[in-house]
């Protein structure tokens, strides 16, 4: 088997006393985009710094190349990082900025330096930008010599830090398709740190998801999506009706569970089916989008009455209330039945889109 | 209009200013073209005497003296200060109010004061030589007062907070991931200290060298006490003719040379801080 480009071994962070990473513990492929995504204060930034080399590790190893540069300085790392705020210096311009690499570490002549300036500003769609200054530079182009500046060096991996967290979101969308084309283009491998499931699951060839520290899932976006290990993930990521349901019967591949008076058959997560029991309550997420209302009973439906109903453009949103839950469902161009408000109706679902997991105490109060 | 009822409020200030700045400055510049009488008393008599002995070589000689001592002054306080100030703004935010309290604490004691305490420590029966000999390092006391360098040491302590004050202001408004950058770039920790730390603390740097030159040009009770007056300074000339040399006249035409000195290190700073590195660097 082909080695891996970089190795986090058992990784651990502490800041005083607060563990921040807990075990954690993937490869990196090269030529690969990887996406760390996680809520704020999950540890996706310090595990990026940890990489870097501008945090410390309490145990664990990092093998760049199956070597360990846990304890090599940042500039002795031949990754590089593309700051949250850009990190652009501001008394340099641009070509100094983009310069500033190969002339700390002298490894270009000044007339190879000028050459390699032109081709990465060409690569980001910047020529003829050398002689601005950085507070002359609108923010999505900042970004484009932040990422100039880093892939000059061309480093083994390139870090990026919610690089387009500081952008509005006609920019963000724009650069994502950027972000893709330079990766591909160049065959850097991006380590990519972002809050937003939409920008992880459009860009990454896999994504390791985080929370408090600790790897929660890690896999291509259509996994992640479709089959989430966990209820924090399944919360995090897609839009779903998230609810308890008791369980009836655990099958091979589905189990019956009760929803109020309802009866219905939902697949069940591989990982999870161990821990389901016949009596005991459960956690049914159904992704809102993947239901269908009916005016007229269907098989394998929950019933329910029309609390609202919100037209927003290209999709209607439908409130129903089940049980004692409302649950909203997500239509894009018609529905079934004209329905109306206070109508019962019968909810259904594309068989992919419903995920049976267990119960994890206390998951409801994190309010996800 | 409006930026004009906004001007307005500026009235009262400009005034206060004004007289009690501009119009005592007017009266030196009046004073300095005017004749000193037999008594020591002002003539009403225009003369440019004055100024020619403002340029006698004699007189440039403590211009230079001067000058050499606010320079040495500027660079003895930055060399000391930067590092201070640098060290102090990475402290915890408890150390930081502790350690500026103790660099702003002798303010709260008279200079005069703490001259003397200079003259108790380097006097030939001064403190250190007391201790040196005491250990026998020393058979006779070194003579350490009464010399240029005196004065240096006394002026450079004297101003040594405006320095560290001045330059920790702009050391604690660098942005420290621009440092992390510069590593990760493959810069090692000399290379981002002169390439990034240096270059956008200049401000900091050139402010607090103006804080420190101008007033080291005048301290003259400084260089009166620890200095001897073996050495000359502006500062002491200008007093010595504005008191015991009766000679007010003479006095004022030294006073605005100082003046034209100070600002010609005004205008450095000035072009400094405003020329091209524009917002990014001030920001």
């Amino acid at each position: 088997m082909k080695q891996p480009l970089l190795a986090l071994v058992k990784l651990n962070k502490y800041y005083g006393d607060v563990h921040v990473l807990k075990d954690i513990s993937f490869t990196i492929n090269e030529g690969e985009f990887l996406t760390l995504l996680g809520p704020s204060g999950c540890g996706k930034t310090t595990l990026l710094r940890c990489i870097a080399g501008l945090e410390r590790i309490q145990s664990g190893d990092i093998l760049l190349n199956g070597t360990s540069i846990k304890d090599l300085a940042p500039n002795k790392r031949n990754v590089n990082t593309v700051f949250q705020n850009y990190a652009l210096f501001p008394h340099l311009n641009v070509y100094d900025n983009i310069a500033y690499g190969p002339r700390m570490k002298r490894s270009l002549s000044e007339a190879e330096l000028r050459n390699r300036v032109g081709q990465v500003l060409e690569l980001v769609q910047m020529s003829g930008y050398e002689k601005r200054m950085p507070h002359q530079l609108s923010g999505g182009q900042r970004q484009r010599i932040a990422i100039a500046r880093a892939l000059i060096n061309e480093p083994a991996i390139l870090l990026l830090d919610e690089p387009l967290g500081a952008l509005d979101l006609k920019l963000r969308k724009h650069m994502q398709t950027e972000l893709s084309r330079l990766q591909r283009k160049t065959g850097t491998t991006f380590v990519y740190v972002t809050h937003d499931q939409e920008e992880a699951l459009n860009m990454s060839d896999r994504i390791v998801v985080i929370d408090q520290g600790r790897i929660q899932q890690l896999g291509s976006p259509r996994e992640i999506y479709s089959n989430p290990a966990n209820l924090f993930v399944t919360s995090f990521i897609g839009d779903r009706n998230i609810f308890p349901v008791t369980v009836l019967e655990i099958g091979e591949e589905h189990s019956k569970v009760r929803v109020g008076e309802n009866v219905v058959q939902v697949r069940h997560s591989h990982a999870g089916r161990a821990a389901l029991q016949v009596g005991e309550e459960a956690v049914l997420a159904i992704l809102m989008d993947k239901m269908i209302v009916s005016c007229a009973p269907v098989e394998n439906a929950l019933r329910g009455e029309v609390l609202s109903i919100h037209y927003a453009g290209s999709q209607i949103r439908i409130e129903v209330r089940v049980a004692d839950r409302i649950l909203t469902v997500v239509e894009y161009q018609k529905i079934d039945c004209e329905c109306q408000t206070g109508d019962t109706v019968y909810i259904s679902w594309e068989e992919s889109g419903a995920l049976l997991l267990p119960q994890e105490p206390g998951w409801e109060e994190r309010g996800l | 209009m409006k930026s004009w009822k906004t001007n307005l409020l500026a009235v009262p200030v400009l005034l206060w200013i004004g007289i009690l700045v501009g119009v005592p400055m007017l009266l030196v510049v009046a004073i300095s073209f005017l004749s000193r009488g037999h008594l020591g008393n002002i003539v009403y008599q225009f003369t440019l005497d004055n100024y020619r002995k403002v340029f006698d070589p004699i007189y440039l000689r403590v211009f230079w003296n001067s000058l050499r001592l606010a320079l040495l002054t500027g660079l003895i306080t930055l060399c000391i200060g930067y590092p201070v100030a640098y060290i102090t703004s990475n402290l915890t935010p408890r150390g930081r109010a502790l350690a500026l309290g103790l660099i702003m604490l002798p303010f709260w004691i008279s200079s005069l004061l703490r001259t003397y305490g200079w003259m108790i420590l380097l006097g030939n029966a001064g403190l250190i030589n007391n201790v040196l000999m005491a250990l026998g390092i020393i058979s006779r006391p070194l003579p350490m007062m009464y010399k240029f360098g005196t004065s240096l040491v006394g002026t450079a302590y004297m101003l040594l907070p405006f320095m560290i004050v001045a330059v920790f202001n702009s050391v604690d408004k660098l942005d420290r991931s621009l440092l992390e950058a510069s590593y990760d770039l493959g810069a090692g920790r000399w290379q981002t200290f002169f390439h990034i730390t240096i270059p956008l603390t200049l401000p900091g740097i050139v402010g607090g060298f103006t804080l420190v030159f101008i007033p080291a040009l005048g301290l003259y009770f400084v260089s009166d006490l620890l200095g001897g007056g073996n050495t000359v300074f502006l500062g002491n000339l200008i007093h010595t003719l504005a008191t015991r040399g009766r000679n007010r006249p003479l006095a004022a035409a030294f006073s605005l040379g100082m003046v034209a000195l100070a600002l010609m290190v005004l205008f450095v700073y000035w072009k400094v801080t405003k020329d091209k590195t524009g917002e990014g660097l001030l920001q």
